[in-house]
């Protein structure tokens, strides 16, 4: 793009560069921290390592359960017109502004082994939900899942829906046309829902920990473990901290920046 | 084959009632203003809208019934549309959109790729077989959607303003290719349009849309002879001159028509042969002399005793018969000027290369 | 550039108000008190008597597992009094941190197995921790009662069965608590002062045999650098000793 004649304001560029201190500082005063000589002890620990794997295995879980289930909500939120629709989005979003923790204790009520769908699965299969990896996922995806939904809802709408017409009398049934038009139009508002959702599973602590429960190997993530370490060891626990921002950052750069380079 | 329609159809607050027939082997022209409901209309046809009242019956294949409550979806209805945007998919290329139609109705991909392949050669936009679609001129793309329309064998072919977006050099490459494909095309073929020239060159039959009403149904010369609205009068000012074409001299060519001769450039690419032509004129390009003009570039001149004058406006529009006779657009202080009336001896001018060829097929 | 100047004091007006909580120059006395989880209850009403007898005093607390607030001092946070659930943080705090002075022993505690009122699992003692399937919650290792709990589990034997039955590794021994209560636990290993009136009758506790039991002792004391001395040793003063009453209310044992 060449270069705009109109130069921003110098008050923004000030501001801009507050805005981007603020996430910048902290992160720095992480590395700054970190016991570098001692990171290594840390991150190749039993439990980091542990962590870091159930972490990764959770985070994709629940992104691609986000946007499984997210699909089809946008689809109606963008497509179909009811009454209450605007009640309906709202209400999908909730997850997004309440208290993770809140969130967790939700999912208890309604998962957990006295919960309403929980306590019958309970009674008649005697499978209980509680302190399991899938309850770790869920608790993620529960958090996860508006974010899904808000970026889904947004490409959909941003569709031409006359390529849809157009396949159709093309000879495109329903199905075809979902398979071959809409999804592989949508593929970049997919690829963005699912780095957003994945990086909000991966920071998932509150819902994960009341829900789920902390038990290495099965629903300690990697926040329950820097969590932990934080009671008793905090600069072990910043090179932990540090390496989930890494995982992080290193997943966001690398999936946007193939997509936004095809834009 | 033939096209059955009556129907109403309603977009919104606005609403279309329409009844016409298309024979196969036709091309009806859907001619109206802008806005008159013919994109409605084409909507309908191709199965998008479905008609709030009446049906549509397709080679005797019933595609609405509203009554019956019979409404055979887009992608069972044996029609191939062009769209007005085009709509060619953005994410595959030209050679998938091509195959697009083959693939939805379960072809493998290898054999639908050659017909696509074959299709473009045709078309003459093999190397750009692999292109997007962003990446395709417009006269690129329309011939890129053309095909994908027709590659299915439809039975009713739907060409929503087909030139409408190409600039003036594509149009007339597209329009060539339009033409050939329409006259090879065995089904029902309509075409839409607000441009009077497109469809009068275009049509066998044109049907009027105004304001969600049809206004008149007729072929060009009907329509010409007794224009019905305003509107219909408006498409009929220009000039047609149908006929033989012959060469003249280098460079120069003769209309040869039922009424008089015209002299016309040669159209480039026109083969040395005698052909059968459309020479389209507008009346603005036609100058009126009280005397018989001498030592001008035009090369026709043709006397006459004005037949009508029409004023709208600051303008007034002259019918002169003439051989052929010929209508002429000209300010009103011209007529008041050279005391223009009726039963006034005239002679119209105009020069050969005002005129536009259209090459309508070559001799045998 | 005016607006950017009246802008840019906005800005430092919220952050000075931000900055200003810890109230410079106020006439009362504030005590922060850094507890274990398992006093909570208990702290608060002999909180709330304190600041009765003492009208200028305001005591605020924070309860959280002793290992995690012991690391808070250590880290420098603003604490006037320590009271953690096992000796061993407050040496860390004085050998590592800044220091204590006073430190007492003001009370000492037992464990118990509670259990949902509905008794999912039939846990009737101790042992039966040992039994597979059981979903047992303990606080997690460096946490006091999480300590306690495995040293009481090897004391009786079962240490291997019942910690391959531990389902969650709770921060503190409220989560304990909360899970047993909720139902999602079978059992969990919490201090006996932790079935509390409001909560017994949706748990049962179920008593450790005193050969296996372990006895915590609670020490609380001022921490180095308080900014209250006064007060906080006068809170500490009162938790030795009209508060004692309180504490064995709550059914804490005496300190020795």
């Amino acid at each position: 793009m060449a270069a705009s004649k109109r130069t921003t304001p110098a008050v923004f560029v000030l501001l801009a560069i507050v805005g981007i201190a603020f996430v910048a500082l902290p992160l720095a005063g992480l590395a700054q921290r970190t016991p570098w000589s001692r990171a290594a002890d840390v991150l190749t620990s039993d439990s980091s390592v542990t962590a870091l794997r159930l972490s990764l295995v959770v985070a994709t879980s629940a992104a691609l359960l986000s946007l499984v289930m997210g699909f089809p909500v946008a689809w109606v939120l963008s497509r179909s017109t009811f009454p209450g629709r605007t009640m309906v989005r709202g209400l999908v979003i909730l997850p997004l502004v309440m208290p993770p923790v809140v969130g967790g204790v939700a999912l208890l009520s309604v998962f957990g082994r006295r919960g309403f769908l929980g306590g019958p699965l309970y009674d008649l299969f005697g499978v209980q939900l509680t302190f399991t990896t899938t309850a770790a996922v869920l608790a993620a995806a529960f958090v996860s899942f508006p974010l899904a939904v808000l970026v889904l809802e947004a490409g959909l709408r941003s569709l031409d829906l006359r390529l849809e017409d157009a396949a159709a009398t093309l000879g495109g049934s329903r199905w075809y046309v979902l398979r071959r038009v809409t999804l592989p139009l949508l593929a970049p508002q997919m690829a963005a829902g699912l780095v957003l959702c994945w990086a909000r599973a991966l920071g998932e602590f509150g819902a994960t920990i009341t829900f789920a429960g902390n038990l290495q190997g099965r629903t300690q993530t990697l926040p329950l473990a820097v969590f932990e370490r934080l009671q008793t060891d905090p600069e072990g626990a910043i090179a932990l901290s540090l390496l989930l921002v890494a995982v992080s950052l290193a997943v966001i750069v690398g999936l946007r920046a193939r997509f936004l380079a095809t834009r | 084959m033939s096209l059955r329609v009556d129907v109403e159809a309603r977009r919104g607050d606005f609403s279309v009632a329409a009844a016409f027939e298309a024979a196969a082997d036709e091309t009806v022209a859907l001619l109206g203003p802008n806005g008159a409901g013919k994109s409605t209309l084409v909507a309908v046809l191709a199965g998008i809208d479905p008609p709030t009242q009446g049906r549509v019956d397709l080679d005797g294949e019933t595609l609405d019934d509203v009554d019956a409550g019979r409404h055979v979806p887009p992608e069972r209805r044996p029609v191939g549309v062009v769209f007005q945007d085009r709509l060619l998919f953005p994410h595959l290329s030209a050679i998938e959109n091509v195959a697009f139609p083959l693939r939805a109705r379960g072809a493998q991909r290898r054999g639908a790729r050659s017909r696509a392949a074959a299709l473009l050669a045709r078309f003459g936009i093999a190397e750009r077989a692999e292109a997007r679609p962003a990446g395709l001129s417009g006269g690129e793309a329309q011939r890129v959607a053309l095909a994908r329309a027709l590659i299915h064998e439809p039975r009713l072919l739907l060409l929503d303003e087909p030139l409408a977006s190409l600039d003036v050099r594509a149009r007339t490459q597209v329009r060539a290719l339009v033409r050939r494909e329409l006259l090879a095309f065995p089904g029902v073929r309509l075409l839409v349009t607000h441009d009077p020239v497109e469809a009068m060159s275009l049509a066998d039959r044109m049907v009027l849309v105004e304001e969600g009403r049809i206004t008149q149904i007729g072929t060009p010369a009907e329509v010409r002879a007794a224009p019905r609205t305003q509107y219909a009068a408006e498409l009929v000012g220009v000039n047609l001159f149908a006929g033989r074409l012959e060469p003249l001299e280098t460079g120069a060519g003769r209309i040869v028509t039922p009424e008089g001769d015209v002299v016309v450039a040669w159209p480039a690419g026109a083969a040395g042969g005698v052909e059968a032509v459309i020479g389209l004129l507008r009346p603005a390009d036609v100058s009126l002399h009280v005397q018989a003009p001498e030592g001008g570039s035009a090369r026709n001149v043709l006397p006459g005793i004005v037949g009508s004058v029409s004023v709208e406006g600051e303008r007034a529009r002259v019918r002169i018969d003439s051989s052929p006779p010929v209508v002429a657009e000209v300010t009103l202080g011209s007529v008041e000027r050279l005391g223009i009336r009726e039963g006034t001896q005239l002679w119209a001018s105009f020069k050969a290369v005002e005129v536009r060829v259209e090459v309508q097929a070559e001799a045998d | 550039m005016k607006r950017a100047i009246v802008g840019l004091a906005c800005l430092a007006m919220v952050l000075t108000a931000c900055g200003s909580d810890s109230g410079a120059g106020s006439e009362r006395s504030e005590i922060t008190v850094l507890a274990a989880a398992s006093l909570t209850a208990a702290f608060t009403k002999i909180g709330m008597d304190f600041e009765w007898d003492n009208p200028n005093a305001t005591v605020r607390f924070s309860f959280g597992p002793s290992d995690g607030l012991a690391t808070q001092i250590l880290e420098g946070a603003p604490a006037d009094v320590f009271a953690p659930a096992s000796p061993k943080y407050m040496d860390q705090v004085q050998s590592e941190g800044p220091g204590v002075t006073g430190r007492a022993d003001f009370a000492r505690n037992k464990l118990a197995v509670i259990v949902p009122s509905d008794n999912p699992a039939h846990i009737a003692s101790l042992d039966e921790l040992a039994k597979p399937g059981v979903k047992l919650v303990l606080a997690a290792v460096g946490v006091p009662a999480g300590d306690y709990a495995r040293e009481i589990l090897a004391n009786a034997g079962i240490q291997k069965e019942a910690l391959a039955n531990v389902v969650s590794n709770e921060e503190d021994v409220k989560g304990v608590v909360q899970k047993v209560l909720l139902g999602e636990a079978d059992a969990g290993i919490v201090y006996r002062t932790d079935v509390t009136p409001d909560i017994a009758s949706k748990v049962r506790g179920i008593a450790i045999p005193d050969a296996v039991n372990v006895i915590a002792t609670y020490p609380i004391a001022v921490v180095g650098g308080s900014r209250n001395a006064s007060a906080a040793e006068a809170f500490v003063r009162y938790v030795t000793g009209p508060g004692q009453a309180t504490l064995r209310s709550f059914g804490f044992l005496p300190p020795s």
